[in-house]
């Protein structure tokens, strides 16, 4: 039997997705010189997640401005075709493989693509109603905070009369102010852990601004109703995060939006054989945004959830550009040392850094919030400290980088004390 | 009197203490000046931006999303959004293009923030 299908294509370096970090990333390539730089994406327009975002507060570092979602997408996604990214629009990704073969459905037909490399770009999803197991029957009016940000803003769909908000996810406390524009009454957002899981500021402009309730420690243990959702049974919830008997207390309500995290959407990756951290539900990584599988590289959110699209462009300029440097041979190989999450961690990424690497900036996330904090970076063979930063407060919901300026020669743990 | 204040211009969400004494304010906790100017215009005049999504005309089923071009004092949000609300602006649209000119006498424009052809 003979292959009958298309002949493949050939192109130096492929993006999967044109979001904030793939637009980026293909700009970082065609940047590094590279003239052949393919960007493929499933939409109809660029940005992917951005354009749905129409708040203000984008652009703060990458444009040292304010802008809504879809301004920052215009902004790069004009920047990317003026310097010669080639986009392939309505073309979805159906199958990568670990020697970086492309299987592409478009509205042009079936394309086979061979990469020279790959930046994986495709963000990330909402964790839904199954995955936290919560109870209860199955009317209509249960939607992810996401999904109602886009039948809201890009569908103009009045969702409900009066909602309750499960989980203070960043996109969670958008759409309680969102909602409360709309005319749409919330009744309250309620979180699980003793602290927020979105940023100070969304906790200010969005929530006491318009003084919607915030309660901590707190979740949903029932929802009810026929055809529509009419009520909601909220609950206290003890140190071990199990609702407390008795502290039930019933919310009428026809619409529950969940806000209750990001997973990064990795099938393609797994697909060609990259390897997964269970910590941030991304690749593996190298310092150089390289992943286990020679060629592929990872950013954004795919690779792990950030909290501010600014720096999702920023690591997809960096990807982009080490994904140049692999396509010119420039790339020196080596074998790695790893980096490991220490004392009130939650993870730090890269996981891996190249023997002799210098200047390696190191992202990571504490477990809980703290306060006149001492993170140090310290070598595990020879407990010596090669970098070092005091900050008055540290929460969960903020990703924060150290550098390390000196060349890594030995594995290392990053930890926090307070 | 202390106020304890959250600075809503960067993610970093800086928990700022303000001390009042008559006119003047004594800010502690902010990371960069800005903090300080935030912390005078939050406790005595609070201003915030604001986003919408309008239907364009001739051009089926797309919205164009729009925001102010400034910050507004924070009571003037919902009249805002009510005048906002009888929106209706003709495709094409183009980002940036100015919808409502010094919308309320605040001297803040409604532009749109996407390109709809």
């Amino acid at each position: 039997m003979t292959d009958r299908g298309p002949a493949a294509e050939r192109h130096d370096v492929v993006v999967i997705g044109a979001g904030p970090a793939g637009l980026a990333a293909a700009l970082g390539a065609r940047r590094a010189g590279i003239d052949d730089v393919l960007l493929i994406e499933r939409d109809r327009t660029p940005g992917g997640i951005l354009n749905q975002c129409i708040h203000d507060g984008f652009g703060l570092f990458l444009y040292k401005d304010s802008i809504s979602g879809p301004e920052y997408a215009e902004r790069l996604s004009d920047d990317a075709a003026r310097e010669g990214v080639v986009f392939a629009m309505e073309a979805m990704v159906l199958d990568l493989t670990g020697d970086r073969v492309l299987r592409v459905a478009s509205a042009g037909g079936y394309r086979l693509i061979r990469a020279g490399t790959v930046v994986l770009a495709m963000g990330c999803r909402e964790r839904t109603r199954d995955m936290i197991g919560l109870p209860g029957t199955r009317p209509a009016g249960v939607f992810t905070a996401g999904s109602a940000q886009n039948l809201v803003n890009l569908h103009n769909l009045k969702i409900g009369r009066e909602a309750v908000i499960l989980g203070s996810g960043d996109v969670g406390l958008i759409m309680a102010r969102r909602l409360t524009f709309e005319g749409i009454k919330v009744r309250g957002v309620f979180e699980i852990l003793p602290w927020a899981s979105g940023l100070e500021r969304n906790v200010r402009q969005c929530l006491l601004d318009f003084d919607i309730p915030l309660e901590l420690s707190a979740t949903v243990v029932d929802i009810r109703g026929r055809d529509r959702v009419s009520s909601v049974v909220v609950a206290r919830v003890d140190e071990a995060l199990r609702p407390v008997p008795g502290s039930e207390r019933e919310i009428a309500c026809d619409t529950l939006l969940l806000s209750v995290g990001l997973i990064p959407e990795n099938e393609l990756s797994k697909r060609a054989g990259v390897a997964l951290s269970p910590l941030t539900g991304g690749a593996v990584v190298d310092e150089t945004l390289m992943t286990g599988v020679p060629g592929v590289f990872s950013c954004g959110n795919v690779l792990h959830i950030h909290d501010v699209a600014d720096w999702a462009s920023f690591e997809g300029f960096e990807a982009g550009r080490r994904a140049a440097e692999y396509v010119r041979g420039a790339r020196s190989g080596g074998e790695t040392v790893g980096i490991g999450a220490g004392e009130n961690i939650r993870y730090v990424l890269p996981q891996a850094v190249r023997r002799g690497a210098s200047g390696v900036t190191l992202n990571f996330r504490v477990r809980k919030p703290m306060r006149g904090v001492t993170v140090e970076v310290r070598g595990t063979a020879s407990g010596r400290v090669l970098a070092r930063i005091k900050l008055s407060r540290l929460v969960p919901s903020e990703m924060r980088k150290i550098r390390i300026p000196t060349p890594v020669e030995e594995p290392l743990e990053i930890a926090a004390h307070d | 009197m202390t106020e304890r204040l959250t600075c809503v211009l960067c993610p970093i969400g800086c928990q700022i203490e303000a001390v009042r004494d008559g006119e003047k304010l004594d800010v502690r906790g902010n990371e960069c000046p800005k903090g300080v100017d935030f912390a005078v215009q939050e406790i005595l005049h609070p201003k915030r931006n604001l986003s919408a999504s309008v239907p364009v005309k001739g051009a089926a089923r797309r919205m164009v999303s729009v925001r102010l071009s400034r910050p507004v004092p924070r009571d003037l949000i919902f009249p805002i959004l009510d005048t906002i609300a009888g929106l209706r602006p003709e495709a094409p649209v183009r980002r940036g293009q100015v919808l409502i000119a010094d919308v309320l006498g605040t001297g803040a424009d409604v532009i749109a923030t996407r390109t709809v052809l």
